[in-house]
């Protein structure tokens, strides 16, 4: 039936008899002004909508250069128990950017990961891998504690009860003349297998890691 | 020009009315003093001549509100108004905040709390006042699905409705981190990174919120954009609609009154 | 709802609204009682509970115990029961999600005529019940203790004992919260439920003897306290030995 009706329409508008209509036209100018309005009233809204879209999602793309911050003497820190210092995350806005990290010299006999060798210090984040609570490293019960929804970590950061999803994230440490120095940010699955850094709550075993994509301003080392 | 038909409006209550001429005034002759006295109404005349709002505004006020609405009917104006007290308090507010997260932003509001002239007071009614305005919403929201008020011909209402549900969370949420003390901090923060536990889309979302991938030097300013421009301004829109359909379909009865048929209709069917 | 449903209520309710009041002044006159009372809530609530600041936020802390404002305790407590890791998304994001999404498409999904609450029995059950567990899950997060703190009254029987015994319950009991028992046994409303056992009348089941037993050699993942100072090791069997 629709085959019908489209048989005896012509696409030239003269065919059809519509008033006005001239050799070759195929389009109808309301048709014509229709699309005009559309089209006008699309670019004009885009004008302002798209500008200001990006605008708001530049910093996502942006990519942060690596810092190296030094913590302290290497006579600060030992190889059985974590010393906390203050560490700058985002400079420029005073207490707001800082963070803590729980640092402990490299130790052969607790620190046998292959993922590990070669690190001169173990430098933890305090922030949960549930949802970025405080944590606190408590020395009795060789464990750090999240106050927010239980989690428990072990000494090399390893999750042992609650719900958090991944071991404590890590930083990247190096020696410079005498001094321990504190690089950029990098997460950890459950073998301690490096990964670039992510948010609390992203797990980075089996799938995990293409279901929570890295940013792609995230830099390699 | 041909005069154009014009719809019936409907009728003003009697009270409203304009009075007859008095018998001992001065036949249609109107002194200054009777100008000066109805100059209001000069006003309001003047105004409707150009836009007719007086349809509108009877439309309004004087629809019919079914018999047997009760106290539970009032929760809804109730939300209503304290969104106006937020939105009020709120401009006050903003006049002495300051979103500076490396020392501004505290010191701002502790600037209004401990110095300000009222400023305790009007911090503390924009506080308490988000925490009455979402029981109110839940409060509304439960009358409406325990009374069936959701059903034909009021579904669009309820969709409205459960998005105002959602911007006033948003609000909640993003108010919350403004006054930048230790509550504030860290439960944006367990709250930012919720939102990133969602698959493939999360991780952006809590970059967007953020500004960035950490807490950095925008995003105080972001929470605080989105507090007082991007949502009211989405809540203040969609609760004209709510209202429009409201007043559109009018407000339910309770779901147990029936309606007696007229007794002209009664006879007919005997 | 079909048609003839449809056109039954529109017919009904034209009949009521006809017999109605109009809404200026009546309902409006309501509307306006309860807008004072509302504004007089928020202000006796501003003027009574005023707007305390806490101290400056402070992301280097290793100590504070961040707790969300009231009306996001039911979703802290979900977030703190739900404890497998591989849940966790489903915890944060599955379900609010589900609920947003049952919420939204209500009336597409409920569409009997029916409008009374008691012949209207699984939507009405529902309701309550999401409102029940929201109240319920919303006193278990408001009254969720710090995982660093105990919070249980000391016995009459120790605190009538007094002496030596009351010095070395009360130590103990700062040694046990201090030392992260907390992280995996629970001690009244402090703690989490698990993994390890409920730990408020673990003198019931264990003797003294049988705690500091397990205190040194414990089954994995507990770990061993025997490198505690011998002082504090015993406060802390002395506190477990009496939590009966």
């Amino acid at each position: 039936m629709a085959d019908k009706r489209l048989k005896h329409k012509s696409k030239y508008t003269l065919d059809r008899g519509i008033p006005g209509a001239f050799e070759g036209e195929t389009i109808t100018r309301r048709r014509f002004m229709t699309g005009s309005a559309h089209t006008a009233g699309a670019i004009a809204a885009g004008a302002f909508t798209l500008p200001a879209l990006g605008f708001a999602v530049g910093p996502i793309l942006k990519s942060t250069p690596h810092r190296w911050e030094p913590v302290g003497s290497e006579a600060t820190f030992s190889e059985v128990n974590y010393v906390p210092v203050v560490i700058t995350v985002t400079p420029n806005i005073g207490e707001a950017g800082k963070s803590t990290a729980y640092i402990r010299k490299f130790n052969p006999a607790i620190d046998t990961d292959a993922y590990d060798k070669g690190t001169p210090y173990i430098a933890i984040s305090s922030r949960c891998a549930h949802l970025g609570c405080p944590v606190r490293w408590v020395d009795a019960a060789e464990r750090f504690i999240c106050p927010c929804h239980g989690g428990v970590y072990d000494l090399l950061g390893r999750r042992v009860g609650g719900p958090p999803v991944r071991p404590l994230d890590r930083f990247y440490t190096r020696v410079n003349g005498g001094d321990v120095e504190i690089g950029p940010r990098f997460s950890v699955n459950s073998e301690l297998r490096r990964f670039s850094p992510r948010d609390p709550g992203e797990p980075l075993d089996g799938v995990g890691q293409y279901l929570y994509p890295s940013r792609p301003g995230a830099q390699k080392l | 020009m041909p005069k154009l038909p014009k719809l019936p409006a409907p009728p003003m209550p009697a009270a409203l009315r304009e009075p007859p001429p008095r018998p001992g005034d001065p036949n249609g002759k109107k002194g200054p003093l009777d100008e000066a006295m109805e100059a209001g109404i000069t006003v309001v005349d003047w105004v409707d001549e150009r836009t007719s709002l007086s349809g509108a505004g009877r439309w309004l006020m004087f629809r019919k509100v079914p018999k047997g609405t009760n106290w539970f009917y009032t929760l809804g104006s109730a939300t209503m108004f304290a969104f106006l007290s937020q939105a009020v308090t709120g401009v006050f507010l903003a006049m002495y905040y300051r979103p500076d997260p490396s020392g501004g932003a505290y010191e701002s509001i502790r600037y209004v709390t401990n110095e300000v002239f009222l400023g305790q007071f009007v911090r503390g009614m924009h506080k308490w006042g988000s925490s009455v305005m979402v029981i109110l919403v839940f409060l509304h929201m439960g009358r409406t699905f325990f009374f069936g008020a959701y059903k034909y011909p009021r579904e669009l209402n309820w969709v409205i409705g459960v998005v105002l549900l959602i911007l006033t969370m948003t609000m909640s949420f993003t108010g919350y981190l403004l006054p930048f003390d230790q509550r504030a901090y860290w439960a944006t923060i367990v709250g930012v990174n919720i939102n990133g536990t969602g698959p493939l889309v999360g991780p952006y979302l809590s970059d967007f919120l953020r500004g960035g991938s950490e807490f950095g030097a925008t995003t105080l300013s972001r929470f605080y954009a989105i507090h007082m421009l991007l949502v009211p301004g989405l809540l203040a829109a969609l609760i004209g609609a709510h209202l429009y359909l409201v007043a559109k379909l009018g407000t339910t009865a309770p779901p147990w009154q029936k309606a007696e048929a007229p007794k002209e209709l009664r006879e007919a069917e005997v | 709802m079909n048609k003839q449903q449809k056109e039954e209520y529109l017919r009904e309710y034209a009949l009521l609204k006809a017999k109605g009041k109009p809404f200026f002044p009546y309902a409006v006159a309501k509307d306006g009682a309860m807008a004072c009372v509302v504004m007089v809530v928020i202000i006796a609530m501003s003027l009574i509970l005023g707007a305390e600041l806490g101290s400056k936020a402070n992301p280097t802390t290793t100590t504070y115990v961040p707790r969300p404002e009231w009306y996001f305790f039911f979703l802290f407590e979900v977030l703190r029961v739900i404890k497998p890791p591989s849940l966790v998304p489903l915890a944060t994001i599955g379900v609010p999600t589900l609920a947003m999404i049952l919420l939204f498409l209500l009336p597409f999904y409920d569409r009997g005529p029916e409008r009374r609450p008691e012949r209207r029995p699984i939507a009405t059950l529902t309701g309550i019940a999401v409102i029940g567990a929201m109240a319920f899950l919303t006193y278990q997060g408001a009254n969720a203790g710090s995982p660093t703190a105990i919070e249980t009254p000391t016995p009459p029987r120790i605190l009538h004992a007094g002496g030596a015994l009351l010095s070395e319950y009360e130590a103990g009991k700062k040694a046990v919260a201090q030392s992260g028992c907390l992280a995996c046994h629970k001690i009244g409303e402090n703690g989490n439920s698990g993994p390890g056992p409920n730990l408020t009348k673990i003198a019931d089941r264990l003797p003294r003897q049988a705690i500091a037993r397990t205190l040194v050699n414990p089954t994995a993942p507990m770990p061993s306290f025997k490198n505690l100072p011998p002082a504090k090791f015993n406060q802390i069997v002395t506190f477990l030995a009496q939590s009966k």
